[in-house]
């Protein structure tokens, strides 16, 4: 085989020459050694550096001879086989591969390195020793995580929010949608509605309006009447306001004691008299005595409740005679069934909702002592307890069928009366029948008076006699359990931990007149403001709600 | 006494940062929303706005700082205020909250804070440690003299090589190719450079020499040994140029190691950056998108 082996001599000026030798054999072998193909005068070269083997298809294998490689196309290797055009580098020498020149098998371009080519070389091959010279970059991930932070966290929901269809679909992937802007856990309350962000969140860039809210809670009672309050000019009004959602499953309502407050104090000349509440502020230092609703009745005997200041002596009237004493007597009393003992549940029992207590009920509570009969001949009837109507159709129908059917053991009463009717005896006249519906008329009248005026009714209520022919007997209105302070709300149910006598003095009482409801002191032997250390703290909406209008609802104002 | 990052004007950065968090905190107990304390309250606005500057503020710290004819202030002040006012981020951030964390887009934004924040401190380690590390290193030369120094030892070592053994030429070859000085970012933070292997090999192959001298005397007849000897007294010249080789070579590997280090350090000062930056990038975007997304649903 021949090379042909080209050497380039560089002269000055950029001038260069060439000079041409001729190599017979397989193997070109490179070294510092004198017996090699290419001898290379450079420490750096080994004397049996490399060799290059021409391969039949026109291309060439380049071993390394030494354990430190070689450095073909600027990488070291071993061995390795290239076409045409490789370089070889040794030391300050760059052998360039040729393809086979005319009339040549193989080619070599041997070149020598001058200082700048050196300086070049060294640099190229310098490694980088600063961070800044390696691919490590600031800029381009910060661009990259800055586009994609805003892409994701911040387009993707928006357009998620103008794209109703494409957001549902965004909510299904685990990219973002606009849940991922959810600051806190909806309110429990909410929570049904919760991934519809544009339920309250209707327009973007505002916040959330009354009317969002109203969509829902039209029916909710309104705190006082708009004609009369202007509420933004006294305090900002706006659902939002007192509601923020967001902040947990209980964290739409709020319930501290400022709320209330900061209205409530010197109300009186904020409204310019419109209200007539007086000034409240820390339940424990700054909450007037009680306005307590006292049982009263109209001219047409409706119930009207009277709204007095609670006092301590204050008296009212319940339409019955009571005498709580004689009643809970720790010894109990001689009952026609037996001993009993009573105590305040044997009368007042709380309603279902716990909150007020049940009226009492004569049938079940009273009638066991307190019977109803009105004549020793008939022992086991009774009149019905509640109507008066009732009880004078009662013994006037009871009287006229004892007249009619006879048999009424009374040595008083006329002897048609007391004639006991047998089987077969003849029809009474038209006479007697009259005489004994005479009777019967007289003897219901008799009863009557006697049960009005003697031991059964006026026991327990006041009656009033007939004042004119057409009148009847008059007894009081009663109203012995119901609500005392309407706008509160107490609740039995939750103060069955303190006795009753806690609250209420009944076992000293001996008239129905006193008023066993305690006023505001009694709740302040337990109950304290907001800030209290020492008793149970209570806000304003312990007791009171701030939608408690009766009439008026948020839809409507 | 020399005036560090942390202690410049008399720790007044330091002082600021403590007024503006105890105001914080003390405005965060006092305040009573009446609900929980969340972002949306009017203190949570405050600190929000306050935070939010910040964190604007410290981000044009990277700007300031190429700004070399900027007369506001010292670039030491600046880091300084940088390092302290960023720090009060942590907690400040965590009041505008009410401590309301959770899988969104707000609390996502405040774990990029987070990471920027304690990057940033590993830049604070770095910057006081590693200095004083690289001026001990380099005992007061230069790094591009100490390359120099490099480049003809392997000169000189390869001439020595040269005269010993083809083989011990080709070992020394070998090691000035796999000393790696510099190089891809793993390597400049390992501080590993590839001088070990020659001095291995030299040194093993001294030991081959000195045994077969050994063996050869033992095993030979005296006669023979004689004569060896007188051959060995001209091989004994390889033996001392061998050594010789051994100790540059040492030399290049201390020289190398303390350069590797030098670039290890640097590497090391300024690798937390290429990650403080870009993150700090991120949280800006994240910033933005908490910032619209709050009012977007206001």
């Amino acid at each position: 085989m021949r090379w042909l082996i080209r050497r380039v001599l560089k002269k000055g000026k950029g001038a260069v020459s060439y000079e041409e030798d001729v190599h017979y054999g397989d193997v070109l072998t490179i070294g510092r050694a004198a017996d090699q193909a290419i001898f290379l005068p450079d420490l750096r070269a080994a004397l049996n550096h490399a060799r290059v083997t021409l391969l039949s298809n026109g291309q060439y294998k380049v071993e390394s001879l030494i354990i430190a490689g070689i450095r073909v196309n600027g990488d070291i290797t071993y061995a390795t086989t290239v076409s045409a055009g490789a370089i070889v580098e040794i030391g300050n020498t760059r052998l360039t591969l040729l393809a086979a020149p005319q009339d040549f098998d193989g080619g070599v371009e041997i070149s020598t390195l001058d200082k700048t080519e050196q300086q070049a070389e060294k640099e190229k091959r310098a490694k980088p020793t600063r961070l800044v010279q390696t691919s490590l970059s600031k800029r381009v991930p910060a661009w990259i995580l800055f586009t994609l932070i805003l892409v994701f966290a911040l387009a993707l929901p928006m357009i998620g929010h103008f794209v109703p269809g494409f957001g549902e679909l965004l909510r299904h992937t685990p990219l973002p949608s606009t849940m991922s802007w959810n600051p806190g856990q909806i309110d429990a309350s909410h929570q049904f509605f919760g991934a519809d962000c544009e339920k309250c969140h209707q327009k973007a860039f505002l916040t959330v309006r009354d009317n969002a809210c109203l969509t829902c809670h039209a029916n909710t009672p309104a705190h006082a009447d708009p004609a009369k309050f202007n509420l933004p000019a006294l305090g900002n009004a706006e659902c939002r306001t007192c509601h923020q959602d967001h902040n947990g499953a209980r964290g739409l309502i709020r319930t501290d004691q400022r709320l209330c407050s900061d209205c409530h104090i010197n109300l009186k000349a904020r409204t310019q008299n419109a209200s007539t509440f007086e000034d409240v502020g820390d339940f424990g230092k700054s909450h007037p005595e009680f306005k307590i609703d006292l049982p009263g009745w109209d001219a047409a005997n409706k119930f009207a409740p009277q709204r007095v200041t609670f006092k301590a002596d204050l008296k009212e009237n319940s339409g019955l005679k009571f005498n709580h004493f004689k009643h809970l007597k720790p010894d109990g009393l001689e009952a026609p069934k037996g001993h009993r003992t009573l105590d305040c549940k044997s009368c007042h029992v709380p309603d279902a909702g716990g909150a007020k207590m049940r009226p009492v009920n004569f049938e079940t509570m009273c009638h066991d002592c307190h019977t109803l009969g009105f004549d020793v001949l008939a022992p086991d009837r009774e009149v019905p307890h509640g109507k008066v109507s009732e009880v004078i159709y009662m013994l006037n129908e009871y009287y006229a069928r004892v007249g009619l059917e006879g048999g009424y053991a009374d040595a008083k009463s006329p002897a048609i009366v007391q004639e006991r009717r047998r089987p077969g005896s003849p029809p009474l006249s038209q006479q007697q029948q009259q005489e004994a519906l005479a009777w019967a008329r007289e003897r219901a009248l008799q009863s009557t008076e006697s049960l009005f005026t003697g031991k059964a009714c006026t026991t327990c209520h006041k009656v009033t006699a007939p004042r004119s022919a057409g009148d009847t007997w008059n007894v009081a209105p009663v109203r012995v359990s119901g609500v005392w302070y309407t706008d509160a709300k107490f609740t039995h149910a939750k103060h069955v931990t303190v006795k009753c006598e806690d609250c209420h003095a009944a076992r000293e009482s001996k008239e129905a007149a006193d008023l066993l409801i305690p006023g505001i002191d009694n709740c302040k032997a337990c109950h304290a403001g907001a800030y209290a250390k020492d008793k149970v703290a209570t806000t304003c909406i312990s007791c009171h709600d701030y939608h408690q209008s009766a009439n008026l609802k948020m839809g409507k104002l | 006494m020399h005036d560090s990052i942390l202690t410049y004007a008399k720790s007044r950065y330091l002082w600021i940062s403590l007024i503006l968090l105890v105001g914080a905190i003390v405005a965060y107990v006092l305040h009573d929303p009446g609900g929980p304390p969340n972002g949306g309250t009017w203190l949570g606005y405050t600190l929000g706005t306050i935070s939010a500057l910040l964190i604007v503020w410290l981000m044009f710290f990277g700007i300031r700082k190429r700004q070399y004819l900027h007369n506001v202030g010292t670039l030491r002040g600046w880091l300084s205020a940088h390092i302290f006012l960023g720090s009060t981020l942590i907690l400040l951030v965590l009041l505008h909250a009410g401590f309301q964390l959770g899988w969104n887009i707000h609390t996502f934004t405040y774990v990029l804070m987070l990471i920027v924040i304690f990057s940033g401190f590993f830049g604070l380690f770095a910057y006081l440690r590693y200095p004083s590390m690289m001026t001990r290193n380099r005992e007061s030369a230069t790094r591009d003299a100490m390359l120099d120094e490099v480049a003809e030892i392997d000169q000189n070592a390869l001439s020595l090589a040269d005269g010993i053994d083809p083989k011990i030429h080709a070992v020394v070859l070998r090691s000035i190719e796999n000393t790696k000085l510099g190089g891809g970012v793993w390597t400049q933070l390992r501080a590993h450079d590839g001088s070990d292997l020659a001095l291995e090999s030299l040194h093993k192959a001294l030991a081959d020499r000195e045994k077969k001298t050994e063996s050869k005397t033992a095993e030979m007849p005296t006669m023979f040994a004689m004569v060896d000897f007188l051959a060995e007294r001209a091989t004994d010249k390889q033996g001392d140029a061998m050594r010789k080789l051994i100790d540059l070579i040492s030399r290049k590997k201390s020289l190398a190691t303390k350069v590797a280090r030098d670039i290890q350090f640097q590497a090391m000062m300024e690798i937390w950056l290429y990650f403080h930056v870009p993150v700090s990038f991120a949280l800006l975007a994240a910033l933005i998108a908490h910032i619209v997304s709050s009012f977007f649903y206001w």
